[in-house]
């Protein structure tokens, strides 16, 4: 009977080790973990989770190319920067920033950059201990697969994957929603800088339509309450863009679904999104201001 | 000696979750993403474990001139996972159910919009036993 307490016992530790991935050194952060709660897994109730799903940086910076945007390598966060963030707050928002910054520069087919930012990612990744997800395998595969775009992008998305759920996985959501917050604005940042040059319908758009996974990502930031004050400070910042976004008019309500060449198209009586030239400035201003705080 | 045993019984216990979740993640990157391509998949680890009885609901931008595959794929331990897509007035879009089961929807939008995945799980027969049945629950989302 000892015996078999002795094999489950080591049976479960072996399976727990095996499941955190091994050798990984634990964290030393500022930030309040949520403490783990078994009853996420023994439930005895009706629940209803709801989960915030953000575009991603490859998304938001494909949706940028097709709107006719051009790269400009001299508004990204310089990589120089990287050795600056010791606070794992820091450390997260810039995950997401240089995550956006190489997900734009991959997109634009800037490989030489796009490798700069790997490097970033992955000391940023370190750092976090989160090598689990982002080690020097995946360097070394992007750096093999740099000449080919598709495979390049492929790989960018799925190491992102993969630290958003290792983080997840690990209890440490808030870290997450801390580099999805990063990525985020460095994209409406990017948006916003090219806007200044290319001031186009399409670009205004895209940039108007943020309002939609802004409300989301507000949403997502307020889940973990105000107790950590990176989270309550990304969430003010995050609010102080909302009040800018609140008056630009975003499609909603009923929606009709017809066939298109196939494919089933969901669509909606209402007019595109759409910015003024007061509301464009506004929101460039603040998100400027706001992405500075978090690279410096 | 019971010292010991209340100390790894309440360490497995407390890491109960972070093994679920990390199968959880295995089961959603070999068992689901395949069935995402072509479309590359966004970059959010959207899983959880559910119950029989339970529910959960995704909120996700959709842009216009992009095509979305979205694909809700549950443990087969869940059995059939009745999952909808519906718009900001509730009106549902697209519907899987026991009677027309089917893993992924694919479509685009005419202006970008925000639309809500809602997911539930049927009340299983137990069997008359105390097991408690927990599986994954992934919601991927690819565009191209």
């Amino acid at each position: 009977m000892m015996r078999a307490h002795y094999l489950f016992y080591s049976f479960t530790i072996a399976l727990l080790f095996a499941a955190c991935g091994g050798g990984d050194q634990p964290v030393t952060q500022e930030l309040n973990v949520p403490a783990l709660d078994s009853a996420d897994i023994i439930r005895s109730e009706r629940t209803r989770s709801i989960f915030y799903n953000i575009p991603s940086p490859m998304e938001t910076a494909g949706l940028l190319k097709s709107a006719g945007a051009v790269y400009d390598r001299d508004i990204l966060n310089d990589v120089k920067n990287v050795d600056n963030y010791t606070a794992a707050s820091k450390q997260a928002l810039n995950l997401g920033i240089y995550g956006a910054d190489l997900s734009y520069a991959s997109v634009y087919n800037n490989t030489q950059e796009s490798m700069l930012y790997t490097s970033c990612a992955q000391k940023l990744a370190k750092k976090l201990d989160v090598t689990n997800a982002f080690n020097q395998a995946v360097v070394d595969r992007l750096e093999k697969n740099r000449n080919s775009r598709d495979s390049l992008l492929n790989i960018i998305s799925e190491t992102y994957w993969q630290v958003d759920a290792y983080l997840k996985e690990n209890g440490r959501d808030n870290i997450s929603a801390l580099m999805v917050a990063g990525g985020w604005v460095e994209g409406l940042y990017i948006a916003t800088q090219v806007a200044k040059q290319h001031n186009t319908p399409e670009l205004r758009q895209r940039i108007a339509e943020q309002r939609i996974p802004l409300d989301d990502l507000v949403g997502l930031v307020k889940t973990y309450g105000p107790d950590d004050p990176a989270i309550a400070s990304a969430l003010k910042d995050l609010e102080r863009l909302q009040a800018l976004f609140a008056n630009v008019v975003t499609p909603s309500g009923n929606s009709t679904i017809t066939q298109e060449d196939g494919v089933a198209l969901i669509g909606g009586t209402a007019p595109p999104a759409s910015l003024s030239d007061e509301q464009l400035s506004a929101i460039t201003e603040a998100t400027f201001a706001i992405r500075s705080s978090y690279i410096n | 000696m019971k010292l010991l045993h209340t100390f790894l019984g309440a360490l497995l216990i407390a890491a109960l979750p972070s093994v679920a979740h990390a199968q959880c993640r295995s089961f959603a990157k070999n068992k689901c993403m395949p069935a995402m391509a072509p479309y590359k998949f966004n970059e959010t680890f959207n899983a959880a474990q559910l119950a029989p009885g339970e529910d959960a609901q995704v909120d996700l931008t959709f842009y216009s001139g992009q095509e979305y595959r979205l694909l809700v794929c549950a443990h087969p331990i869940l059995g059939h996972v009745n999952w909808q897509l519906a718009d900001g007035a509730g009106n549902v879009l697209f519907n899987s159910t026991p009677d027309a089961p089917k893993d992924s929807f694919d479509f685009k939008v005419a202006t970008t919009q925000k639309l809500s995945v809602l997911i539930s799980v049927p009340k299983g027969d137990q069997g008359g036993t105390n097991m408690l049945t927990v599986g994954c629950v992934a919601i991927l989302l690819g565009y191209k």
